[in-house]
């Protein structure tokens, strides 16, 4: 047994990994669905008033999914997150594997790649059925700008879940992880709305998958992209160094 | 072997250990003593890495990755069953113990028919046996164990004893216990620990020698009043206490006196005598007043 076996059975016993999965190919599934009937759908519920909705595009569809996913798909990975990297949470436990693995760096990377994997895993697998089912009902979007589209937001989530492991090794608690890994992250996209730093803050990427099938260039993320990345390893070294120096 | 010298710590303004020195040659059992909130789980951790002195000095004649921790309740993920959590234990204290060791060791714990069950549903008591079989698993050569037997029933509790008996010699062990029998009955140095300060160190003959008052317990075959008035009469008995009809208590005013006299009173007198014997001093008694 493994720390690497040991973070896989987490994922698989708890079933942490159907509530990933589940909501992101939910939404890979409804996205496309409701951005097709949004029409038929306002006229049958919305008690005979008439709604003239233009003809959805692809990008329509792939957005209807990507803005759920960067919403409820990000608070489940955010809480299944935490559940994993707030390793001292609970005292005993944390004994057990500090007195035997003498690097942080050891004990946090398993944590950090499965759930990391199996977020991007579950974000790939809804977008594949967004990208299905939007070129079924409305178009075929472009496989390169789906293609540049996943890999963005694949870079997003490995961010998104370093926010995570930071807080969880700093606050050692689970809830308060949550809480602050989400405000980090719904601030990032308000601070975005300075016009000098959109495109350079992680959060532009939560718009490339739909961005890029609606026209927007690969490069225009690039800029971005890096900035998580630099982000992205900045917080995992201050992760390693924040376990090593903390007392139990 | 372990040594502390002059370790202090604080948690704000309370000092949890105060120029604490420790020694505690190799192969030999430690026992830590006190009272809650002595500083006794501050300074296990501080000896196994977990935590960091303010000043003073540790040295521990082993690497990290020999020392072993048993906290006093210790517990694993719910979802892992006895035999994955000791064989992660063995994959990451001491990977080249085989693996057919993993249920070896479950078996010595007593954990036989719970070797494959997840460990969620596990007892209190369980969960300590599964943790002195991750811990063992190891083949440590610092053992540092914080209450281990305190969950435990009897039987569990002997076991854990043994465990600790069979370690001497092979493994340094260092044990904190509420329980003064258990301490008595297999450590060979005892210190005790009050507010962070080291009260006594040393082994039980020295902690409990000069503390042994000659008092001696004598039973007798039917009551003897006789023997009872001549006691009290004699100048080198301070006090006869009768704890029950046959069972007297002689408090004398020296060893000397006693051991010269008490067997000729008796004698004298033609007392039929089934014991005598020296009453001695208990771990519990000098705990009691040394932390008082």
């Amino acid at each position: 047994m493994s720390l690497w076996r040991l973070e896989w059975l987490r994922m698989m016993r708890t079933k942490r990994w159907v509530a990933i999965f589940g909501v992101f190919t939910f939404f890979g599934i409804i996205g496309p669905l409701s951005a097709r009937y949004i029409g038929e759908i306002v006229e049958r519920f919305g008690g005979g008033v008439q709604v003239t909705f233009p003809e959805p595009t692809p990008a329509d569809g792939i957005m209807q999914y990507s803005a759920n996913v960067q919403q409820l798909g990000l608070l489940v990975l955010v809480m299944i997150a935490a559940g994993a990297l707030t390793i001292e949470s609970r005292y005993e436990m944390a004994v057990f594997l500090r007195t035997r693995v003498m690097s942080t760096t050891r004990l946090l990377i398993p944590r950090y790649v499965v759930v990391a994997a199996t977020g991007i895993l579950a974000y790939v697998a809804g977008s594949l059925l967004a990208w299905y089912e939007t070129a079924v009902l409305i178009g075929t979007p472009g496989t390169g700008a789906m293609a540049a589209g996943m890999l963005y937001g694949s870079v997003y989530l490995l961010f998104a879940v370093s926010v995570v492991a930071f807080f969880g090794s700093t606050l050692k608690n689970v809830l308060p992880t949550v809480i602050l890994s989400l405000v980090v992250l719904v601030i990032l996209p308000i601070v975005g709305l300075i016009p000098s730093l959109t495109d350079w803050l992680p959060s532009h990427l939560t718009g490339a998958l739909d961005g890029l099938v609606g026209g927007a260039a690969i490069g225009d993320f690039l800029k971005a992209m890096f900035v998580t990345l630099a982000g992205t390893f900045a917080l995992l070294y201050g992760t390693i160094g924040v376990l090593a120096r903390r007392e139990l | 072997m372990i040594s502390t010298k002059s370790i202090t710590k604080a948690y704000g303004s309370r000092r949890a250990l105060d120029d604490v020195s420790i020694f505690v040659p190799e192969g030999s059992v430690y026992g830590l003593v006190g009272p809650n909130g002595a500083g006794k789980t501050t300074l296990l951790g501080i000896l196994a890495g977990l935590r960091h002195p303010d000043s003073g000095a540790v040295d521990i004649g082993a690497p990290r990755s020999r020392i072993a921790v048993l906290p006093d309740t210790p517990q694993f993920e719910p979802w892992l069953t006895a035999r994955e959590v000791v064989d992660l234990a063995r994959n990451l204290a001491a990977p080249d113990v085989p693996v057919d060791r993993v249920g070896e060791v479950l078996v010595e714990a007593g954990l036989e028919d719970s070797i494959d069950v997840r460990v969620g549903g596990f007892s209190r008591g369980m969960l300590q046996r599964l943790g002195l079989a991750a811990t063992v698993i190891g083949e440590p050569q610092v053992l540092l164990l914080d209450e281990p037997s305190a969950a435990l029933d009897p039987g569990g509790r002997r076991e854990v004893l043994d465990l600790v008996t069979r370690l001497r010699g092979r493994s340094t062990v260092m044990f904190s216990s509420h329980i003064l029998g258990d301490v008595q009955e297999v450590c060979d140095t005892v210190g005790i620990l009050r507010e962070g300060r080291l009260l006594f160190q040393g082994s039980l003959d020295e902690l409990l020698v000069g503390r042994v008052g000659a008092v001696y317990r004598i039973r007798l075959r039917g009551t003897d009043e006789a023997v009872v008035q001549s006691l009290r009469d004699s100048p080198w008995v301070q006090l006869v206490e009768q704890v029950a009809a046959s069972d007297l208590r002689v408090t004398a005013d020296g060893r000397e006196g006693a051991e010269r006299n008490l067997v000729k009173v008796l004698a004298d007198n033609d007392a039929a005598v089934i014991s005598i014997s020296p009453e001695g001093a208990n771990l519990e008694d000098v705990f009691l007043e040394l932390t008082s």
